[in-house]
């Protein structure tokens, strides 16, 4: 208390010096506050929609499909599966794909493609493939009266291949049984831009694709969506349990979106690191300059520290006092800090600022800047703020505790 | 008895080669327990410079100092702040009171680092600041008191603690000859009735009258010593 009553009559003493200590440290905090708010928030929307697009937040593969895909490894799918495993808590959508490759054929060309087995109606809930068509209309899932499948092609396929909507389609390739398969699709929509991941696909009903791979009621992987990408470890753990409980003969596996798409997810996180890099340089600076105000505060005390040691306080006492001093101005300069980041991180949050140029990843496009409103945006500032005050006092602290009092008073 | 402060051989010099100065030269002083005593000599003879060593203030360049039989080179940081606060009252040549806090905080800066409860605190400071005629100011800060009102402030901070000794500074130096006494009569019966020991330095006659003992300094080395009953 003592101290404590002491340091705050010492920061009120020369309050223009106080107030720039608190207004640099109050900046570094805002903008450091603001700067995780949008990185966060940025990324947060770049994962949730990639997570959506691509991978689900969990998949439930046979073991080793997800990182060495085949044709050969598949898991039981079944409205009654897909139903159960949409009971789950957490759980908001279900589909089921098929993935292999093919050769297709147009007029006159052949081209090598991607074939991605969906169910229309489920796959369009959960992912963006129905945001995605950029001619003619997404999958009805139904053949039609001359018993032929609809398909949606990638542009560069259908330029390759010289095919447009209504227009037939071959595919040819290998049947799970290792059997000849080749089919008939007719084109019901063209997905993307030639440039887009999509330019080399080709779509088709989970129906149409098991019977072209000759895997009836299989599918290659099990999609799941939770609530949001953040919780994928927590679903992960509860999905494996019902995965174990449902097929308890099997090893089928849940997996996390950061293990399905690792090597992505190591770069976005490497990438967010990297950005963080701004963060401490701004910091270093702010440091330096309140480095310096609290060596001038001590040095211009250094006789008082002087009287204050002689008349009998520790030295341990007067290193806490100015670190208890830099602590303060710290804590004020995070409350206001605080006070000021909070609207403009929940308005980052619901406007956010415009790109100078709109990002389009896969037909979805981003066109702003977002925030994230989170207790972590605010807390982890003041934590690097409070921790660089105690090492900012370090110094300055140590200097006071070491004084020897008759050569301090000398200055007074 | 053993001494309370003793010094042993004790020098200080400063600077080096041509520009050294042997401030304090083999000075060895044993201060027991109830003295009164004097340090007396003219201006730079070093008197500032020995009561700075005895109270621990600063370092010898040769010889050693001791507190309560311990050396004081043989003490931590710690220890000898403690004992400083424990046992050592300082009334300082320039006051150097601590101008952030009022003249009853000064006073009970002390009490508040060795632990003392508030109420005994504030009772004892309430007494003391009463005692050298500062009733009413207690809650005035260093910059809004005469110099010898500040001088007052420092001799009750000194005090209200109870060391077992003060060591002042020529503490009657910038008060009027009325103050001055009025304090070293304060002093002089602090050191009858309950035993406390001072060490001054001082110009002042009225001091060296009242004085059990006189050691007289000149050029840093005691040039004579007085005992009086
Ligand atoms: N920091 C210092 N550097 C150099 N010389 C010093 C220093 N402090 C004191 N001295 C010298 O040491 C000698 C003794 O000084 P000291 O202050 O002890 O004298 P004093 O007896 O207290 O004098 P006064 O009666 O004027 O207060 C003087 O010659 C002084 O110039
Ligand atoms: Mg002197």
């Amino acid at each position: 208390m003592l101290m404590l009553k002491l340091a705050f009559r010492n920061i009120l003493r020369n309050r223009r010096r106080t107030i720039l200590t608190i207004l640099s440290m109050f900046g570094g905090y805002v903008l450091m506050s603001v700067q995780l708010s949008v990185t966060e928030g940025s990324y947060d929307q770049m994962l949730e929609f990639y997570t959506k697009d691509t991978t689900g937040h969990v998949q439930i593969t046979t073991p080793g499909f997800v990182e060495r895909p085949t044709l050969y490894k598949s898991v039981p799918v079944s409205e009654d599966i897909m139903s159960a495993l949409s009971e789950q808590p957490d759980v908001q959508a279900v589909t089921a794909r098929i993935e292999s490759s093919a050769l297709a054929y147009g007029d006159t060309k052949s081209f090598p493609v991607e074939v991605k087995g969906v169910h229309p109606g489920r796959e369009a809930d959960l992912s963006y493939l129905a945001d995605k068509v950029s001619e003619g209309d997404y999958l009805t899932g139904d053949p039609d009266s001359d018993g032929y499948y609809e398909a949606m092609i990638g542009a560069q396929a259908a330029r390759q291949l010289n095919l447009g909507i209504g227009d037939e389609l071959v595919l040819i390739s290998q049947g799970a049984d290792g059997s000849l398969a080749n089919d008939l699709y007719r084109i019901s929509a063209i997905l993307g831009q030639p440039e887009d991941a999509e330019a080399r696909w080709v779509v088709l009903p989970l129906a149409a694709a098991q019977a072209f791979y000759v895997m009836p009621g299989e599918a290659h992987r099990l999609i799941v969506l939770g609530r949001n990408h953040h919780q994928a470890r927590t679903l992960e753990t509860q999905l494996q349990n019902w995965v174990d409980n449902r097929w308890p003969e099997s090893d089928y596996r849940a997996t996390a979106w950061q293990d399905v798409a690792k090597d992505f997810y190591r770069t976005m996180q490497a990438d967010k690191e990297g950005g963080q890099v701004t963060l401490y340089i701004l910091v270093f600076l702010v440091c330096i300059g309140v480095l310096n105000t609290v060596l001038m505060s001590v040095m211009e005390r250094t006789g008082e520290f002087g009287v204050l040691k002689a008349i009998g306080t520790s030295p341990s006492r007067l290193f806490w006092l100015i670190v208890l001093e830099t602590l303060v101005l710290a804590f004020s300069a995070c409350v206001i800090g605080v006070l000021a980041a909070w609207p403009i991180n929940a308005w980052f949050t619901a406007v956010g600022i415009e790109m100078a140029e709109p990002m389009e990843i896969s037909g979805i496009v981003f066109s702003h800047y977002k925030g994230q409103l989170s207790w972590y945006v605010f807390a982890y500032p003041a934590v690097v703020i409070l921790l660089a005050a105690v090492i900012i006092a370090l110094m300055p602290g140590l200097r006071a505790a070491r004084i020897v009092p008759v050569d301090a008073m000398r200055t007074l | 008895m053993n001494p309370v402060i003793e010094t042993r051989q004790a020098s200080r010099h400063y600077g080096e080669g041509d520009t050294l100065v042997k401030a304090l030269d083999e000075v060895s002083l044993q201060i027991q327990p109830g003295e009164f005593t004097a340090i007396v000599g003219p201006s730079g003879s070093g008197k500032s410079t020995l009561l700075q060593l005895v109270g621990g203030l600063d370092i010898p360049s040769e010889g050693s100092i001791h507190l309560s039989g311990k050396a004081i080179s043989q003490m931590s940081g710690r220890e000898l702040s403690d004992f400083r606060r424990d046992h050592i009252g300082f009334i300082f040549q320039a006051y150097n009171l601590i101008p952030v806090l009022t003249a009853a905080e000064n006073c009970e800066y002390i009490m508040l680092l060795q632990g003392i409860a508030e109420k005994e605190r504030r009772e004892r400071v309430r007494a003391m600041l009463e005692r050298v005629g500062l009733g009413g100011k207690e809650n005035r800060r260093p910059n809004q008191l005469s110099g010898g009102q500040q001088q007052r402030v420092a001799v009750a901070r000194a005090m209200v603690s109870q060391p077992d000794i003060i060591l002042a500074d020529e503490p009657t130096a910038n008060l009027d000859s009325q103050t001055g006494a009025d304090l070293l009569d304060m002093m002089h019966e602090l050191n009858r009735k309950e035993g406390m020991t001072f060490v001054f330095s001082t110009h002042d006659p009225m001091i060296m009258e009242r004085a059990t003992r006189l050691v007289h300094l000149r050029d840093g080395r005691i040039e004579q010593e007085e005992h009086r009953a």
